[in-house]
């Protein structure tokens, strides 16, 4: 984990400006720390303030975080997506059959036990009826698919794998369950191999009498059923998908699934190349030199890159929220911070008589702030810390518009949030202390004792 | 500077001093043309009614304010020609000051308020301890450096605010009121210490005070009203 | 009123204090108002209505909703083909058509998704059209008699027209991005008011479907689209026995199988899409919301305490006057009761004013939502919130306030 030094510097400078100050200015640090604890109530209920502001960023950054993980992680560099050309997103994206033969014999494109690292793949967005919909809740969902030609490959393109006791679906794709009979026209289940989110999600579908049975208490699992557009679909095995955009994906036989839902053709075909360097000369062939058929291809990376719009706007909304809060809390402290002050026009006046000069009792009243704010600070990114690992949905769009992929992700409070977090609650109380502080040192000695 | 009659050193000289501050477009005269000497070692008390100038002349000397003419010394310094900057550094280093409501951080136990103005002078720990015990010891309190100022009577309380006075060693001490807060015993005690300090230490010391019981016990009492001193006393020399 | 005069005067005791507990409150009053505002707006949309609403009809299945448009006329008519079958009262077809100005430089700056469709429906059936001040309705039906007499007419809303740097009577050439080979050459109409259509484009159905036809007879195929080219029906019904009816004609009709379509009501649709956004929705009313109004009460109690504290003598000196306890209880609070709905009440409107008429609206990036809008109730929320918090923050000050003995204050002072 990079620790970004945008934040770390401005925050190893203000703490060690602090420290440095603290002993230039001479006036004991226990004399602020036990005014502090004198008044506790006060000091209490603005640190409480700022740890509610700095709890609340540190869980909006864990899920902008989590939604850059997402987005960042699921790009491998050595591959390469190819859609159809003018495809704004693979939904919308058509390649033909024969497009795929021609494109995966590319001598760029690397072999795997004979067979090239080629995965044909059709992406479906599928509105499945979630049975007994509780009161309130919607009564229908939207499911990812993607119809898969050869799972081996395609997971170790993407780099997944499954969960143990699991496998990938047969050749065939169906399976008939125990239950039915093919004699009596029961049609075979469809094999699929889900996505934890997926799983997750699924499971909430469960009845409560099949709870007994079920494997995993928290997702579907394998063997378990459930149903859409007519068909069963048997659980076969769950991915190892946790922080990538697959995690909410139900991957099945492309050539069971595309015909089911009217897809007749890939959206897309992921081709991968040895390295970097060898991906980017396959991408620029498929875009420049490639007449056979209209595809535009990028690297995967630049793919779910162009998916981040939505952090950044995410993020542009977490800011926005972050600073109008701490501005209240500016005001809280500034508050407390004129409070102490006049509280103790007295010691300032007898500091000031005793040779202290105004920018040390400055200092002394901005570090007491400083003690306050780092105190709510820390216990707020403590406290928003605990998110952490949850998951969330959400929905990552690329720019050029489209469904955009539903997601889910792991919220993650890395060193970088907390630092953050720190330095924002270092920030209020420098700025919320800033002006009491001043107008404590324009006091007159004599003024101030009398 | 000596007397060259006495060979008394002067602490305090100040030469044809004008204070005066401006209300809008009107000026008030605070002080006027006033001419003032205290040699080494002298209880000097300066009494008067409210509105005569003393709180004026005592920042004059005491370094906290500069005349509008005229020059003030303390020592061999002319405090009249320093920065705010110096002023605040020469007072820790000089003056020593003792309040009617002891002003004590009640935060900081008595060793902690006594060690204050030791922080700002290039001092060990080890060395500010020493000095601080010496000062406690002096007034009688070695007994409760730990104690805030919330667990000592009134007296006590004053006496923590001698020995804060006196730390630094300084040149002259002023003391505003110190007996105002105080029951007439422990006024009567405290006054017994000052006079201690002046003579075992060898201190000047200027008392403002309005109780005549305060002031008899000065070598030298001077009145201000209207800005003037009304009484010249025998000793001045002149000029 | 000697009460509130009393009040008054101790807030004017220490301004500095009152100031900035009132900023405080204002600023936070401001974030919740938002978050509020952009809450009940998708609540709204996802509540179900009983009367006058609107259905979709899409695929039942995949997403994009991509059925043929032969499907469209009988769609509009709710399906209806027997004696007793009921129709719907007004319904709206819809096809996107994505179209860049620069194909070899596409960005979401120079390109947009136009809403194909009937524009003698854009008044009827969009909401928020069907409602509009006087001036922008003469404004907006002009350009739509326009658009009906020259089916190559694009009505833009403004953010659109801004990013691509396009006026009203310009005309525009859109390279079809999801529709390939089909490009349209357009004439800019009209625009928009400013509302939440600020980005949307509207082109003439008619033209779309023509240029699918020129196609066909200049390739001599059909255009890939060409049967998937009608995306959603809005259906309008009066009730939802009707809905039901509707419903019903719709799913047992033969004519509806390749592909299967399904009609659900707007909010129903508009819940489905918005479950992606059900974390977030949850955090927003459960953690973000509470946590400003906590905040918020933590400032207030802050600023009482100290006020309270700073008085003791005071409070003292009115119980020997004679105050009874609950007199200074309600005086203490009065205070920051006033201080709190005063500041909320401002914070409110100044949202209120600023975000509709000033930003037009919060851009938040939630689905499809152009822009979110504070509703009139907000003034409400205002005052409510600044009343609530207040009371919170300072109900244990006050009531320390009035426990207030006299003789314990004096022997501090004495």
């Amino acid at each position: 984990m990079v620790i970004s030094p945008a934040l770390l510097i401005p925050l190893a400078a203000v703490l060690g400006l602090a420290v440095l100050l603290v002993r230039l200015g001479r006036i004991p640090f226990g004399y602020n720390v036990r005014n502090l604890v004198v008044r506790w109530k006060t000091t209490l209920v603005t640190a409480l303030a700022f740890t509610l502001v700095i709890a609340l960023l540190t869980v909006m950054m864990a899920f902008v975080n989590g939604m850059y993980g997402l987005t960042d992680n699921s790009g491998n560099p050595a591959n390469v997506i190819v859609l159809s050309e003018g495809a704004t997103d693979e939904v919308f994206s058509n390649l033909q059959f024969t497009d795929a033969g021609e494109l995966e014999n590319h001598p760029d494109v690397v072999r795997w036990d004979g067979r090239p690292m080629c995965s044909r793949e059709a992406y479906l967005v599928v509105n499945q009826p979630i049975p007994d919909a509780p009161p309130g809740r919607p009564k229908r969902r939207f499911l990812q698919l993607r119809g898969i030609d050869d799972p081996e490959i395609s997971a170790r393109i993407h780099g997944l794998s499954l969960y143990d006791g699991g496998q990938w679906f047969s050749t065939a794709g169906v399976r008939q369950l125990p239950g039915d009979s093919a004699d009596a026209g029961a049609a075979p289940a469809i094999e699929v191999v889900l996505g934890e989110g997926i799983a997750r999600e699924l499971s909430r579908d469960r009845r409560a009498e099949a709870m007994p049975a079920a494997r995993h208490g928290q997702r579907l699992d394998v063997g378990e059923v459930f149903a859409l557009g007519n068909r069963k679909w048997l659980v076969a095995g769950v991915m190892k998908s946790a922080g990538s955009t697959f995690d909410s994906e139900v991957w099945a036989k492309r050539s069971i699934i595309g015909p089911m839902f009217g897809k007749e053709t890939y959206t897309s075909l992921v081709l991968q190349a040895g390295d970097g360097a060898a991906a980017a000369r396959l991408k620029d062939f498929l875009n420049l030199e490639y007449k056979k058929a209209a595809v535009q291809s990028l690297l995967e990376e630049e793919y779910f890159a162009s998916l981040s719009q939505t952090n950044r706007q995410f993020l542009v909304a977490v800011i926005f929220v972050a600073v109008v809060m701490a501005i209240g809390g500016v005001f809280g402290v500034m508050n407390t911070m004129f409070a102490a002050i006049s509280q103790r026009t007295k010691d300032i006046g007898v500091l000031r008589l005793l040779g202290f000069a105004r920018w040390q009792i400055l200092v002394s009243f901005l570090i007491e702030s400083l003690v306050i704010g780092l105190a709510g600070g820390l216990l707020g990114c403590a406290l928003g810390s605990l998110c952490d690992g949850w998951t969330a949905n959400s929905i990552v769009s690329s720019p050029q518009g489209g469904t955009g992929k539903f997601v889910v992700l792991v919220m993650d409070v890395d060193a970088n949030t907390v630092l953050l977090g720190v330095l924002l609650s270092a920030g209020m109380a420098v700025l919320g202390g800033l002006l009491p502080a001043v107008s404590s040192v324009r006091l007159r000695p004599l003024e101030a004792l009398r | 500077m000596a007397d060259s009659v006495t060979d008394r050193r002067w602490i305090v000289r100040v030469q044809g001093v004008h204070r005066y501050f401006k209300r809008g477009s009107e000026r008030v005269d605070v002080l006027k043309d006033l001419t003032l000497n205290v040699p080494e070692g002298e209880f000097f008390g300066l009494m008067g009614p409210s509105g005569s100038g003393k709180t004026t002349l005592l920042n004059l000397i005491a370094g906290l304010d500069k005349p509008s003419e005229g020059q003030v010394w303390v020592g061999d310094d002319q405090i009249s020609a320093m920065s705010e900057g110096q002023l605040a550094r020469w007072r820790t280093r000089h003056i020593g000051f003792i309040f009617q409501f002891y002003h004590l951080m009640p935060v900081l136990t008595a060793f902690e308020n006594v060690e204050l103005p030791l922080l700002l002078l290039p001092l060990s720990a080890r060395q500010r301890r020493e000095q601080v015990m010496t000062a406690l010891d002096l007034v009688g309190l070695s007994d409760r450096v730990r104690h805030r100022p919330g667990q000592l009577s009134g007296g006590q309380q004053q006496r923590v605010g001698i020995a804060r006075a006196i730390v630094t060693d300084p040149t002259l001490i002023v003391a505003d009121e110190p007996t105002g807060d105080l029951d007439s015993r422990s006024a009567d005690e405290i006054m017994n210490l000052l006079e201690e300090l002046l003579r075992s230490l060898h201190k000047t010391i200027l008392l403002v005070t309005h109780d005549p019981r305060a002031a008899l016990r000065a070598h030298r009492v001077l009145h201000l009203e209207k800005g003037k001193l009304v009484e010249q006393p025998e000793m001045l020399g002149a000029e | 009123m000697r009460f509130l005069v009393l009040i008054i005067k101790n807030i004017r005791r220490n301004l500095v204090r009152s100031a900035l507990t009132s900023l405080g409150t204002i600023v936070l009053v401001f974030v919740v108002t938002l978050v509020w505002a952009i809450l009940s707006f998708l609540d709204a949309a996802m509540a179900e209505k009983s009367q006058d609403f609107k259905g979709i009809v899409t695929e039942r299945w995949r997403l994009p909703s991509q059925m043929p448009f032969a499907y469209a006329a009988s769609l509009c008519a709710g399906a209806a083909s027997q004696p007793g079958d009921v129709r719907p009262d007004d319904s709206m077809t819809w096809q996107f058509y994505g179209g860049t100005v620069d194909p070899d430089k596409r960005t979401r700056e120079n390109s947009l998704f136009a809403i194909a469709t009937d524009p003698s429906k854009l008044r009827t059936m969009m909401d928020e059209l069907d409602s509009l001040p006087p001036d922008d309705a003469a404004r907006l039906d002009e350009a739509i008699a326009k658009m009906q007499q020259n089916r190559q007419g694009i009505i833009l809303g403004k953010d659109r027209l801004a990013s691509l740097n396009k006026r009203v009577g310009e005309r525009i050439k859109l390279y079809g991005i999801n529709y390939r080979d089909i490009d349209l050459e357009l004439e800019i109409v009209g625009s928009f008011p400013e509302s939440r259509y600020d980005n949307t484009a509207v082109i003439h159905r008619d033209y779309l479907l023509a240029s699918l036809d020129a196609y066909e007879r200049q390739t001599g195929k059909p255009h890939p689209l060409a049967d998937k080219t009608l995306n959603l029906v809005w259906l309008r019904v009066p009730d939802t026995e009707t809905f039901g009816k509707v419903a019903n004609q719709i799913l047992t009709s033969p004519s509806y199988s390749s592909p299967a379509v399904k009609f659900e009501t707007a909010a129903s649709g508009i819940a489905t899409f918005l479950e992606a956004y059900r974390d977030l929705i949850w955090g927003m009313r459960w953690l973000l919301a509470p946590a400003i109004l906590i905040t918020l009460s933590l400032v207030i109690s802050n600023a009482i305490s100290i006020s309270v504290r700073e008085r003791q003598t005071e409070l003292a000196v009115l119980k020997v006057l004679g105050f009874r306890p609950w007199q200074i209880l309600t005086l203490v609070l009065g205070e920051a009761l006033l201080i709190g709905v005063g500041s909320g009440l401002c914070s409110a409107l100044a949202t209120f004013v600023t975000i509709n008429y000033v930003l037009g609206g919060i851009k938040f990036p939630i689905a499809f939502f152009g822009a979110f809008y504070i509703p009139a109730e907000a003034i409400l929320w205002g005052v409510s919130v600044g009343l609530v918090t207040a009371w919170i923050g300072s109900i244990v000050p006050a009531w320390s306030a009035q426990k207030v003995k006299v003789s314990e204050v004096f022997a501090k002072v004495a």
